[in-house]
């Protein structure tokens, strides 16, 4: 009988388990075993095996399931099964990244790359702080797989190290190069025979124009208001110097009521008195905004450059999107129109206590070459950090605004990183406080006022690793 | 005829009380040492802190913020789903009494109670998924219905902290009504008939027949109808965490959705969620104890 | 079951409410009714449109009715095969829950022995107890046990957090039940075991059927546990998680459609089951709380 069998097998297990959980000794905080078996799985180290792979090790391998898919990982893992036939690769594919890894980092079992992407992914701050990524360093200085004489960090993208490093220590490879901006249809600007403006004055007039031939000027991802907050950093940024996000990214007091920050937070108050905004934008998210927009509903959107392969099922025809760096605020800008956001995003890990973390490193290293890094272009129509990639590959039309907006920006390009040091701070307080802002319940002021906060609740929390950068 | 009685407590108790010794208590039990530490929940280490999670409880303003809420649907929800379910059963049940009508009256009672379950046979993932959609504010029923009538400019329901919390509250309500109605209807039934006809010879209104009759003789079940509302709207995880995720601007936080976005969510604070969840158990425990205590004392009064 | 159809005396007292009263009371039924069905309908309706055609018009009917997005939920979400699972997961859960409960409540109404009220307690506390207090901890419990992932890890958790209120209130059921026919049995020796299950839980029916339908209704609604403890993103999740990825990924793919007609996969089998048997489920529910 089953039923008896299952009570027999709890009552059995019970025997075990209560005396210990009356202890309390079998707790879940002292069950673990810290030594764990990161990189169980050692292989000797050779010219051919830089990284001393275990030719015959499993691999397993998640992938966050959002825009990208997951088959561009597949053709990865393929060429990685291709130079170890004898490894076991396992894929999976996962759009609740913590939720579904979380218990197994606990448990001392996690999986040996994760792709820690998207709405669910894991705080890297708690990561980091303990000690649960593997140093990337080694993969680094390995040579690259197919560019000859050149070391994997000699074809990254300008950046790329900066951004997955805490505290020195290179621990997180992001894959894409991101382009923020803000993005309009080429075609719907031809037909109407506008263009878009480089100066704020003059995008304010634009939006005049946009409203009164009855579309929207502006929509935005009304339940994640964060992505508004993007334009409005980077208006700052360009105003007053990248010394603006470094306040900003080293939680330095009042960093965000600076001059630039409340000149630009007054800027981009316009909009919302002006009724620039699509009605109901507050109640959409991403998707339901993105979608308002390609539908010519409204003119601009704020967004990364994922949007066109977000976007690839409703995009009319003919849309031709179009990425363009926000618009300047007057001559007295440190940085010219043309400085765009750029950074490398899409995070990928070796848990620290993978058991194959040789052959995670060299995952990224197949993922790093030349035909993975080109192999994932042709698929998901974004770039990778690795320069050279789009060499040969016919891109598809707002990508490729994409890499003439870089070629634009190109020395004068800037970022931040808060949100990758204070997850909480980007994700919950800065969108609870744009969601305020654009749907035009606070002012400028009360705008800057609650981000602040937030900014200092952080930096006065003390179980939250801080970190700093120079520069 | 002492012989098996031993045996049938020990094999009736023992099962049951292992199942429930290794899968609830002990993990309650180990929760609570969580929280006493600052477990941050992707290692094993992790640090005694004593009670200091339960300080930073105290001055955490998303938490006290998230009580508010649980407060507000502890007081609305009930007395709303109660009223609600009282005033449509008493119509269908006395529906039946309305002269020559009373035929067609019942037929439609068999139905209206029929469609008024619906909801309470749909999980709360389907319940909260769909309304998420209708309140939707560009492609929702609810503003499409509202843009037919004529109003240009719709709330955007969700993504408005005047009404975000509301509309969960609503969601909350409307999953709950159909049950109560079906419930009151059946105590309803059971109340002789003759004491309303007496009162009705007397000449009183329908109104003060509920107030008078039926509410009284129904308080039992009213009472226990308010414990289940009570301990339901304590909760309301489910359906905040899909609709609102409690935005925006945290207006339809609760508070088991900060402890499950402090520990799986923005943050991974183990041992502080595991206090905001030590806090929810004894508030819950004082809810549930309170109202069972009225309960009790008024079960004596009545029977 | 027969109070919900109980007749009506015919020969009622005339009525002093007056017609506008009646309608105005006629009207709110209607109303909510229709707030009842709507949500029910357009999901129905959602679900065999286009995506086009979602956004919009909400109110819109489709051009074509488009049934390829049941096939997508189907095929690509799964979901028939998760609704399996969570039959299958729930009738075990079940069946356990009623044993389990029926046999204990029975000791602590029928039986005197030491310590049997704090036991009781201890038992029907677990009411109180918000249950992801102990998520993280019940992972490792459930691990540790090696059943992690597993149905029956599944099945026995959804018992012991039903454990409780079906023990409360089986108790208060078993302590209304006349002792005379117990006693009657014993004398004609029927031992302890027969007169429980020969007597008493036949007995008990009505109590048994309603705990039984409140316990069906949060098993299949659960969505928490199941989240913990069948983690990933393998075939043998529950419904619930079926659909909460379905709306996630929704979010990543703009694919209504597919999210309606998850939904309506989800909703018809159990609305059909309730309205071929919604007076024994109303009755029951309802019966049970009545005592």
């Amino acid at each position: 009988m089953k039923r008896r069998e299952i009570l027999r097998r709890s009552a059995a297990a019970g025997l075990l388990a209560t005396p210990a959980a009356g202890l309390l000794t079998g707790c879940a905080t002292s069950g673990g075993d810290d030594k764990g078996d990161g990189g169980a799985y050692q292989g000797t180290k050779s010219e051919q095996n830089p990284l001393g792979v275990k030719e015959d090790a499993p691999l397993e391998v998640v992938i966050f399931n959002g825009g990208f898919g997951e088959e561009y990982a597949k053709a990865h893992e393929a060429m990685y099964q291709e130079k170890y036939p004898k490894a076991e690769i396992k894929h999976s594919a996962t759009q609740e990244i913590s939720k579904t890894l979380q218990p197994r980092f606990v448990d001392g079992s996690p999986p040996d790359v994760v792709n820690n992407s998207g709405a669910g992914q894991i705080d890297f701050n708690g990561l980091v702080s303990q000690n649960a990524l593997a140093d990337l360093g080694e993969l680094l200085a390995a040579p690259s797989l197919d560019v000859p004489g050149k070391t994997v960090r000699d074809t990254l993208l300008p950046g790329t190290v900066e951004v997955g490093s805490y505290d020195g220590r290179f621990l997180v490879l992001n894959y894409t190069y991101t382009v923020y901006g803000i993005w309009h249809s080429t075609k719907l600007f031809a037909d109407r025979g506008w263009s878009y403006a480089k100066t704020w004055d003059e995008h304010i007039a634009l939006c005049r124009q946009i409203k009164a031939a009855g579309i929207a000027p502006w929509t935005y991802a009304g339940l994640h208001p964060r992505y508004m907050s993007w334009p409005l950093i980077s208006t700052a940024i360009k105003l007053g110097g990248p010394s603006v996000a470094l306040a900003i990214d080293n939680l330095e007091p009042n960093a965000w009521k600076s001059d630039a920050m409340k000149t630009a937070a007054d800027a981009w108050h316009q909009i919302v008195k002006d009724k620039f905004i699509l009605a109901g934008s507050p109640g959409l998210d991403h998707k339901q905004s993105q979608t308002a927009w390609c539908q010519g509903k409204a003119a601009f959107i704020s967004c990364g450059s994922w949007l066109e392969s977000e976007q690839k099922d409703v995009t009319p025809a003919g849309f031709n999107m179009t990425v363009a760096p926000t618009p300047s605020l007057g001559s007295g800008d440190k940085l010219p129109f043309e400085a765009i956001r750029g950074t490398a995003g899409e995070p990928f890990m070796v848990p620290a206590k993978a058991k194959n973390t040789a052959g995670g490193l060299e995952y990224f290293r197949t993922m790093l070459s030349r035909k993975g890094a080109q192999d994932f272009t042709r698929k998901v129509a974004s770039l990778p950090v690795v320069a050279g990639a789009t060499d040969g590959v016919e891109l598809p039309f707002g990508l490729a605004t994409v890499v003439k907006a870089l070629d634009a920006s190109g020395a004068n390009g800037f970022n931040w990183v808060y949100n990758n040091y204070y997850r909480k701070l980007e994700r919950n307080l800065v969108d609870a406080a744009c969601g305020e802002f654009f749907s035009g319940r606070i002012s400028p002021t009360e705008f800057l006022d609650q981000c602040q906060r937030g900014a200092d609740s952080i930096a006065q929390d003390n179980s939250v690793k801080k970190y700093k950068r120079a520069a | 005829m002492r012989h098996g009685r031993l045996p049938l407590i020990l094999s009736f108790l023992l099962p049951p009380l292992a199942i429930y010794g290794i899968f609830v208590l002990s993990p309650y039990l180990q929760a609570f040492q969580i929280s006493t530490t600052d477990w941050l929940g992707y290692s094993a280490q992790a640090d005694q802190v004593g009670l200091a999670n339960f300080r930073t409880l105290l001055h955490d303003g998303y938490v006290w913020n998230a009580l508010r809420n649980n407060a507000i649907l502890l007081a609305v929800v009930p007395v709303v789903t109660i009223a609600l379910g009282l005033f449509f059963a008493s119509m269908l049940t006395m529906g039946g009494r309305k002269g020559r009508a009373g035929v067609t009256g019942v037929r439609g009672t068999a139905l209206y109670r029929l469609v008024y379950f619906f909801p309470q046979v749909l999980s709360v993932v389907i319940i909260a998924l769909l309304w998420k959609e209708i309140y939707s504010p560009t492609s929702g029923l609810l503003n499409g219905a509202l843009r037919a009538i004529g109003l240009a400019e719709p709330p955007a329901w969700l993504g408005d902290p005047r009404f975000a919390f509301w509309c969960v509250l609503a969601v909350m309500v409307w999953s709950n009504v159909g049950f109560y109605v079906v419930l009151f209807g059946a105590a309803m039934q059971a109340i002789p008939r003759d004491i309303y006809e007496a009162v009705l010879l007397d000449g009183a209104s329908r109104a003060t027949m509920l107030r008078k009759i039926t509410i009284p003789l129904l308080w039992d079940t009213i009472q226990v109808a308010w414990i289940y509302l009570a301990i339901a709207a304590l909760d309301g995880f489910i359906l905040v965490q899909l609709m609102t995720n409690g935005g925006p601007n945290f207006s339809s936080d609760v508070i088991g959705l900060r402890m499950y976005d402090t520990s799986f969510g923005s943050e991974n604070k183990f041992g502080y969620a595991s206090a905001i969840g030590v806090a929810m158990f004894f508030l819950t425990l004082s809810v549930a104890v309170l109202a069972l205590r009225t309960a009790r004392r008024d079960r004596i009064e009545y029977s | 079951m027969s109070t919900v159809r109980a007749g009506v005396p015919a020969d009622r007292p005339p009525r002093r409410e007056t017609g506008v009263a009646n309608v105005f009371s006629h009207g709110f039924l209607l109303l909510w009714a229709a707030m009842t069905i709507l949500p029910l309908a357009w999901m129905l309706l959602s679900s065999l449109k286009s995506n086009g055609e979602i956004i919009a018009d909400p109110w819109g009917l489709p051009e074509a009715l488009r049934f390829d997005n049941w096939a997508r939920a189907w095929t690509t979400a799964h979901i028939g095969r998760f609704f399996l699972n969570s039959l299958v997961v729930v009738a075990g859960s079940l069946s356990l829950t009623m044993l389990l409960g029926a046999t204990a409540a029975y000791v602590f109404a029928r039986y005197e022995f030491r310590g049997r009220q704090v036991v009781y307690y201890l038992f029907v506390g677990g009411m109180m107890f918000p249950v992801f207090l102990a998520l993280v901890p019940l992972f490792f419990v459930v691990r540790s046990v090696g059943l992690l992932g597993t149905w029956p890890g599944l099945i026995l958790v959804y018992t012991a957090y039903s454990l409780p209120f079906t023990v409360f209130f089986l108790t208060a059921f078993f302590r209304t039940l006349p002792t005379s026919v117990a006693e009657a049995a014993m004398i004609d020796g029927c031992g302890h075991f027969r007169l429980f299950f020969r007597v008493m839980l036949p007995m008990a029916r009505p109590g048994l059927i309603s705990v039984g339908i409140f316990n069906f209704l949060s098993h299949w609604n659960q969505f928490l546990l199941p989240q913990v403890l069948i983690p990933g993103d393998g075939p043998n999740r529950m419904l619930a998680q079926g659909l909460s990825s379905l709306a996630v990924s929704q979010g990543y793919a703009g694919d209504y459609a597919q999210l309606f007609a998850g939904l309506t996969i989800a909703v018809l089998p159990v609305l059909v089951v309730y309205v071929a048997f919604q007076r024994q489920i109303q009755a029951g529910l309802t019966a049970g709380q009545l005592k």
